[in-house]
């Protein structure tokens, strides 16, 4: 396909996805040593984050990591599908761990969206470059996918939300992933009163290094320190770094869905085809494995043409919404299905292998399974089909 | 590729056509000749994507009963379509070329449309292999065609045997690019066929919840029933999706991936809307035995997902590679 005309840009060279995507696998071919993991997989936590900055500085410094972003945050702009190529291209080379790379998917379009202009311009660059780490404070104890629900309480220091020059914030977050790394959080907090629900959120960009902010890692099923809770005691924060408006925060919430569910899921979508690709290479060709590897293989292609025509709706129309709850479905799904059949064709690797090899599909195998859990559970993804898509009316 | 507004009014035209075919002598309805009048071939010489497409997915939105598949596959095959031609098929869930040549006869299997014992004067025959594959074409009058009743008498299969010597019949090379051709766009428009009688099933399981009432409240208030529409919607938009990606990035596997999802989401769709749709769902009183019938039927037309999963698979672990097959 050719770009979108919204975000082309004259100073790119190539002139559509095939010639850029070519361009682009030399370069990764090129510079390969440079790129590759110094680790052997699965790595520490510390490895992954450690590897995924280095990546982002390699490919900054050769002017990829900006490409499908506006220039005023610093990009080189282009079409948003640039930056879904260069992600999907680290992840089916195992450059880069998708689920943390693609972050920066959820994090900077709420900057160019919702920041205040200077503020975007002069902290985007450094999420980008790798010389920052960033994180999403969203989910709280009693507030999973009842996200509305949340507590997490910013008060104007003073009284008066209208004039505040500081807020002050007291409450926790917890399934922050990064957060013991990170030097900002995109931050939801409660500004209305308790029952305001979507209308009495704020947001906020929170420097992680304030004083009050206490970060405890969660060790995770497969023993990872992915994700932590985060607890913010008193913490001050500047009326500057608000985003968006004061009681806004709910379409800041909302605004990352897009992405969340283009680019980030033909992310995970190529990191999926180099699972099953590295099963392949370690199966009998026989037709048992043929079976497996197949079925599996028809909803990885099933997924990925769902995905594809999702991000083509997204490039034309510049909205996509309750739909993509389906490619939520079809994507936990395939998540699983690679994963059970590596289970399947390489019996006793997950459950015993201590191995680098077996380490590495047991961590992923057991993390896998969280796929219809994050980023909205199945139970509510067919909810919102049922009521939005189906309209089948109210379910009380 | 025709224009978005342009297929829509093609679609509701075909829709249309079906809607109010004549009556065919013996009965039913005369969908073929509905379809002649709006210029089917035409449309499949023109815009053959597009055509295969909307007619496929009308037929089966509708469970009307056509022999269009033999014009799609003549077509791929290099043959002009026309009324009095039909194509054999191979028998059912394989998609092998259903003739062989042995001991200067040939010998062909395979099911047929209702054209074979009825309008076709001629019958093309694709035998050999799918590597080596040959061609003939037979008078009708050279197959033996019973009619298949089966779960679905009015699909109007014929299960159609050939055996003739080998010299009569003009056996001709076929480029194994024509068969391969023909088995994926004959795949597409049965994968179409499938997908409509699919959101016709969720169009009557829908229906259906919000209209029964239980325990004082129609049953799509209940959390149960509604994840099982929701879940049969998830499989129809699926196989919309790889249809979708077949036709805009062709190949053969695309094609034969198309038609094993359409497998699956069948077997998916009907699955969560027969138990929504509960008792009556089990009677002929109602028409979703219909569709589900039909797409029964159709799964094994041009091969059936297992066997095309299992063909599939076979391939990727011989040569180890998993290609991506669709881009951005």
């Amino acid at each position: 396909m050719s770009f979108s005309a919204e975000g082309q840009s004259d100073s790119l060279p190539w002139c559509d996805l095939a010639g850029y995507r070519a361009a682009l696998h030399a370069w990764l071919d090129a510079n390969h040593a440079a790129l590759a993991p110094r680790f052997e997989p699965p790595g520490t936590i510390d490895d992954r984050v450690a590897q995924m900055q280095r990546v982002k500085s390699i490919l900054f410094d050769g002017g990829w990591m900006q490409l499908g972003w506006p220039e005023r945050v610093g990009g080189r702009g282009g079409s948003p599908m640039l930056r879904t190529e260069l992600g999907a291209a680290l992840a089916a080379r195992d450059l880069a761990d998708p689920g943390l790379f693609s972050l920066v998917e959820v994090l900077v379009p709420t900057l160019i969206d919702f920041a205040p202009p200077d503020l975007a311009a002069e902290v985007v660059p450094r999420l980008l470059s790798g010389a920052e780490i960033w994180c999403q404070g969203f989910s709280e104890p009693d507030s999973g996918s009842d996200l509305a629900s949340l507590r997490c309480r910013a008060l104007p220091e003073g009284g008066d939300a209208r004039t505040a020059k500081r807020w002050v914030i007291r409450g926790q977050k917890v399934w922050t992933s990064l957060a013991q790394f990170s030097d900002r959080c995109v931050l939801l907090t409660r500004t209305g009163s308790p029952e305001s629900r979507h209308r009495g959120i704020t947001a906020f960009l929170v420097d992680m290094h304030s004083p009050g902010i206490t970060v405890a890692p969660i060790e995770l099923i497969n023993g990872e320190l992915e994700f932590a809770e985060v607890f913010f005691d008193d913490v001050v924060v500047p009326a500057e770094r608000m985003l968006g408006e004061l009681d806004g925060g709910w379409s800041v919430a909302m605004s990352i869905l897009p992405y969340e569910r283009s680019s980030c899921f033909w992310q995970r979508i190529a990191y999926l085809y180099r699972r099953l690709q590295c099963l392949v290479e370690a199966v009998p060709a026989d037709d048992r494995a043929a079976e497996v590897v197949g079925e599996a293989y028809l909803q990885l292609h099933a997924l990925r043409a769902r995905s594809r025509a999702t991000q083509h709706r997204l490039a034309a129309t510049g909205t996509i919404g309750a739909e993509t709850s389906i490619d939520k479905v079809l994507v936990a799904n395939a998540d699983h299905a690679v994963y059970d059949a590596v289970r399947r064709l390489l019996p006793g690797s997950i459950e015993l292998g201590d191995d680098s090899a077996g380490r590495a599909l047991r961590s992923q195998y057991l993390f896998s399974r969280a796929a219809t859990v994050y980023g909205g559970t199945a139970e509510v993804q067919r909810n919102i089909i049922a009521r939005r898509l189906l309209d089948l009316g109210g379910d009380e | 590729m025709i224009a978005a507004g342009e297929r829509a009014a093609m679609a509701e035209s075909v829709r249309h056509a079906i809607a109010s075919a004549p009556v065919r002598a013996g009965g039913g309805a005369d969908v073929d000749q509905a379809l002649a009048g709006i210029g089917w071939l035409a449309m499949l010489e023109e815009e053959p994507d597009d055509a295969v497409a909307i007619v496929f997915a009308a037929l089966g939105a509708a469970n009307a009963t056509a022999t269009a598949l033999d014009d799609v596959l003549a077509t791929a095959l290099g043959e002009k379509p026309r009324p009095d031609l039909a194509v054999l098929l191979p028998p059912f869930a394989t998609w092998e070329p259903p003739g062989r040549i042995e001991n200067d006869e040939l010998h062909a299997a395979g099911l047929a449309s209702a054209r074979v014992g009825a309008a076709a004067a001629r019958v093309l025959v694709v035998c050999g292999t799918a590597r080596e594959p040959r061609r003939t074409v037979v008078p009708a009058a050279a197959i033996a065609a019973e009619t298949v009743r089966g779960v679905d008498p009015a699909a109007r299969l014929r299960a159609a045997r050939v055996r003739l010597h080998a010299g009569a019949p003009d056996v001709e090379r076929l480029d194994p690019a024509a068969w391969r051709s023909a088995v994926a766009l004959g795949r597409r428009a049965v994968a179409h066929q499938i997908e409509g009688a699919c959101r016709a099933m969720l169009d009557l399981a829908r229906t259906h919840a919000l209209a029964r009432v239980q325990f004082g409240r129609p049953i799509a208030r209940f959390q149960a029933v509604r994840h099982r529409l929701a879940e049969a919607l998830v499989a129809v938009e699926l196989l919309e999706a790889a249809l979708t990606a077949a036709r805009e990035q062709p190949s053969d596997e695309a094609a034969a991936l198309a038609k094993a999802i359409a497998g699956r989401t069948a077997a998916t769709v009907t699955r969560h809307c027969q138990q929504v749709l509960a008792g009556i769902g089990f009677t002929t009183e109602h028409p979703f035995h219909r569709f589900a019938k039909r797409a029964m039927v159709l799964e094994g037309l041009l091969g059936s997902a297992d066997r095309i999963v299992l063909d599939l698979g076979r391939k990727l672990v011989a040569e180890r590679r998993v290609p991506t097959l669709i881009e951005l």
